[in-house]
């Protein structure tokens, strides 16, 4: 046997309590496979959140339309990252597209992000910014302006009647784009909950609780951003706004809490064999991971500020500060929900006999550094299109106009 | 019908361009077999099929080592082929001068399966190689043919268990207990009444283990120094002289 498995073998064999299979006591779907559902929920929550503006005309959330767009984009394109780091073979990667594997809901990835990707987000991208890009072409200096340019495909028409094409065409996407991105991020709930031999996963109610945890997460996501962003700029926060996105993560928080608790007493109530082992996995692997990190102060404790918040009236200042705890507590909390989906679905044993310890390496391809790497990197991508193509300009404009 | 926008066109110049290049490449670039969606990859069983054997079968190895074929048949190793220790044999069989199979007799071979690994299957024997008997190949005291663990002569080891069995697994696992004790038959018969010898002094150990002895395989010591004037099993047990008293 190669001595390094035995190795690590022999770290992880002390840990194991009760009855395991041999092949269930390393965990092969490491932190990288936590990162994936992770990643691709921030983009279907900022998308959600962009299609507010768009498709409900909700006018206080317009200033942070574009930042969730690019949001969305960037965080998009790191998505399928962990997936490749994981699978190792990047370059053979594009084989999925040129021969579909149709009965296999993993191999339909591909597909669902291509979809996404280039029919939902670019298309409303380019819409959206089409006449700034053609502005910018005109504007900027040598190698700018060829990058606009280029950017904008060459197009030129500025007439009102083009410019309200974009209106219309912007609206169209943004509808068939909420469903895609219930879509995307129900297919990746879909994977975990069709999985039929583990009953951690296996429950119809998960792809509905991704998608939600996805829809706080993204919007939590552009708060932030948008109230750290906004005084580096040196210019003042818009609290309608901060009120209004901060009460629809209130309302989405709550949907994800009652869907979340529904699936957990659907399985309280049911039963089944299995009821053992996970209550067992709950209260020892994932004490501290779920129910204080997920569920304490992922939720409740964010419930609870902005609820404060709304309830004593609270000052501009307040109102910032638990509307900011609130976001950082919330991405914690979703990060951990992923990671007792991802990681809790792996400590059993599928003989209900046992549980395993997931030991994280900190060098390897699958270890810690790399995933703080892929974690990094999203925003990295969001910088540089922040500042290719600043959302801001004509943000502001809006405000002065409107 | 009106005119289409001109954005409109371009986005459609470049969705064209993506598409017909990717269908361009899977009907060109990607062979059939790939495409084939009833035997994936049905040329490579073709390939496959195409190229010269390498495995003779044990059947092939019988014409010529018979006495290896029925050995093995009835010990503990009669369900493993022949090639699975000695490699591919076609080229052998086909003109045993010529290519010799390969013929793993160093210790590494064996544990690529006796190692102990929780997941082989209950009852399957296994062994920790770096306890079980250091440093000697496996075939010392395991034909490979026909397994069996060694065994002391049966007359001694169906009362001395114990000793047989520590013997067994040392580095005097080679010597028969008659090397050291003289036994005379009535000794199995009224045990207690006939005793067998015992070695005396120094000079009997010195025999294998003086400087200059014959005996290649035993380390050897200066008698003259070696524990002084101490019987050698006061600090050695004779039937398992690696390990202190
Ligand atoms: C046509 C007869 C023939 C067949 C068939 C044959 N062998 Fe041999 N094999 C020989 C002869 C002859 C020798 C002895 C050569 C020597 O001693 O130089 C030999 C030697 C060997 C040796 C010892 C090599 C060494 O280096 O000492 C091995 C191991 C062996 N054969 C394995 C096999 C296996 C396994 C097969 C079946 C795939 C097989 N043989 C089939 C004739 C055959
Ligand atoms: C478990 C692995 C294993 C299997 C199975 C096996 N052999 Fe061997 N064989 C060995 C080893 C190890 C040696 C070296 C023995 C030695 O040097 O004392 C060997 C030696 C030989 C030799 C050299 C002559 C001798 O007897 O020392 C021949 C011939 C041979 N094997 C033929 C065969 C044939 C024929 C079969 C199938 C019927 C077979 N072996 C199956 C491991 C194996
Ligand atoms: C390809 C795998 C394989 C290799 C290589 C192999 N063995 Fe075995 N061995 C087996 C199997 C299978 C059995 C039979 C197990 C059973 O009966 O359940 C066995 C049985 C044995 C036994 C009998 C143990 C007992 O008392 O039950 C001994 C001893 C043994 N092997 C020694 C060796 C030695 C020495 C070698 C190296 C020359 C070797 N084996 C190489 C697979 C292997
Ligand atoms: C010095 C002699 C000696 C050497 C060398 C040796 N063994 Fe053994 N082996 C024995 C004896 C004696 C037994 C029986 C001991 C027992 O039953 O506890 C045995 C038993 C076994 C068994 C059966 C264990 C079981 O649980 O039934 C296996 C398998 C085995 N040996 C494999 C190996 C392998 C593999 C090697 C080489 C790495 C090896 N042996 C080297 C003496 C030896
Ligand atoms: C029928 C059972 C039996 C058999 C077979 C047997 N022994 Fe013994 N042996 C005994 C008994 C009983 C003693 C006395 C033990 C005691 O006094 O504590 C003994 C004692 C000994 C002693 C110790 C003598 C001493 O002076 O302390 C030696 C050496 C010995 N046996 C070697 C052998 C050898 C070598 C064989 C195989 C050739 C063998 N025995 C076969 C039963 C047996
Ligand atoms: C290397 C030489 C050697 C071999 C081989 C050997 N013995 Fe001994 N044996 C001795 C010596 C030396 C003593 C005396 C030890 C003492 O008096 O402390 C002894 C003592 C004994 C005794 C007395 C009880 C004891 O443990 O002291 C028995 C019984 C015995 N041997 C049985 C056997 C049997 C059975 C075998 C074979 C399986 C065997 N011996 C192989 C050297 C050997
Ligand atoms: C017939 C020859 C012979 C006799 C007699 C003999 N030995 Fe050995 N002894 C050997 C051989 C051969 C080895 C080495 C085996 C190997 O490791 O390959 C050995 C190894 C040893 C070792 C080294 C063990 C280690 O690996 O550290 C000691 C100690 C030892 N014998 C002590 C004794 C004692 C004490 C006696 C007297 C009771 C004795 N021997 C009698 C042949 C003999
Ligand atoms: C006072 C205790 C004592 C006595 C008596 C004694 N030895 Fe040792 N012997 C040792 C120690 C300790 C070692 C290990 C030291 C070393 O590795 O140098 C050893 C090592 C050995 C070795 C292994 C050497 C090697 O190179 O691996 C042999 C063989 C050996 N002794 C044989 C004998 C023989 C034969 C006698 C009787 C003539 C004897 N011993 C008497 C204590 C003793």
């Amino acid at each position: 046997m190669n001595p390094e498995f035995l190795h690590k073998l022999a770290e992880l064999v002390p840990q194991v309590e009760g009855f395991i299979y041999p092949n269930e006591i390393e965990i092969h779907w490491s932190i990288l496979i936590v990162l994936y559902p992770y990643l691709t929920g921030l983009v279907a929550g900022a998308f959600i959140l962009a299609s507010l503006v768009k498709v409900f005309t909700v006018k206080e959330v317009q200033p942070v339309y574009r930042l969730s767009l690019l949001t969305a984009l960037a965080f998009l394109l790191i998505a399928p990252l962990p997936l490749l780091l994981h699978l190792g073979n990047p370059l053979r990667s594009y084989e999925i597209f040129l021969t579909p594997n149709l009965s296999s809901a993993m191999a339909m990835f591909g597909f669902v992000y291509a979809w996404y990707l280039m029919v939902v987000l670019l298309l409303e991208i380019w819409f959206d910014y089409r006449k700034d890009l053609i502005t910018w072409a005109n504007e900027s200096k040598f190698p700018m302006n060829f990058v606009y340019r280029i950017l904008s495909l060459f197009s030129k028409d500025l007439t009102d009647e083009a410019i309200a094409f974009d209106k219309k065409a912007i609206r169209v996407i943004t509808i068939i784009g909420i469903p895609s991105a219930f879509l995307l991020h129900g297919y990746v709930g879909f994977i975990f909950g069709s999985v039929k031999a583990n009953p951690w996963w296996s429950s119809v109610l998960i792809p509905v609780v991704f998608l939600f945890s996805a829809i706080v997460s993204g919007i939590a996501m552009v708060l932030l951003l948008y109230m750290i962003i906004t005084p580096l700029r040196g210019k003042p926060l818009d609290m309608p706004c901060l009120d209004r996105i901060a009460s629809f993560l209130f309302y989405a928080v709550i949907v994800d809490f009652t869907l979340e608790g529904l699936d957990f007493i659907h399985r309280l109530y049911e039963s089944e064999e299995s009821i053992k082992i996970l209550s067992k996995l709950v209260m020892n692997k994932l004490f501290v991971s779920l129910v204080i990190i997920q569920v304490l102060l992922g939720m409740l404790v964010p419930l609870f500020s902005m609820a404060a918040a709304k309830a004593f009236r609270f000052n501009e200042e307040l109102r910032k500060l638990s509307y900011f705890v609130a976001a950082i507590l919330i991405q914690l909390g979703i990060f951990a929900t992923r990671w007792n989906i991802v990681v809790g679905g792996q400590l059993f044993s599928k003989s209900f006999l046992g549980l395993t310890a997931y030991k994280m390496e900190v060098m390897g391809l699958e270890g810690l550094l790399v995933g703080i790497a892929v974690l990094i990197m999203p925003f990295c991508v969001l910088a540089v299109l922040l500042k290719l193509m600043s959302p801001w300009k004509t943000a502001e404009e809006h405000a002065a106009g409107g | 019908m009106k005119k289409l926008p001109e954005q409109v066109k371009r986005l459609a110049a470049v969705f064209v361009i993506f598409l017909s290049s990717v269908l361009l490449i899977r009907a060109y670039a990607v062979p059939a077999a790939l495409k084939d969606t009833d035997i994936h990859r049905r040329t490579a069983v073709e390939r496959e099929t195409a190229r010269r054997p390498v495995y003779a079968g044990y059947t092939a190895c019988r014409d010529c080592h018979d006495d290896v074929f029925t050995s093995r048949k009835k010990g503990y190793h009669r369900n493993l082929s022949c090639e699975t220790c000695h490699g591919p044999g076609q080229k052998h069989a086909d003109d045993p001068e010529a290519t010799k199979p390969i013929v793993p007799r160093e210790r590494s071979f064996c544990p690529v399966c006796h190692t102990y690994d929780p997941s082989r299957p209950t009852g399957f024997p296994q062994v920790n190689p770096s306890t079980h008997n250091p440093l000697k190949p496996c075939i010392t005291c395991h034909n490979p043919h026909n397994p069996e663990p060694p065994e002391a002569p049966h007359e001694c080891s169906a009362c001395h268990g114990e000793i047989a069995g520590m013997k067994g697994l040392s580095s005097h696992a080679l010597l028969d207990c008659t090397v050291c004790h003289t036994t005379p038959e009535g000794h199995k018969l009224t045990p207690r009444a006939v005793m067998p010898s015992k070695p005396e002094d120094r000079e009997f150990c010195g025999r294998c283990h003086r400087k200059g002895a014959e005996e290649k395989d035993a380390p050897k010591v200066d008698l003259a120094t070696h524990g002084e004037k101490y019987l050698c099993w006061q600090c050695h047990y004779p039937h398992l002289p690696e390990g202190m008293k």
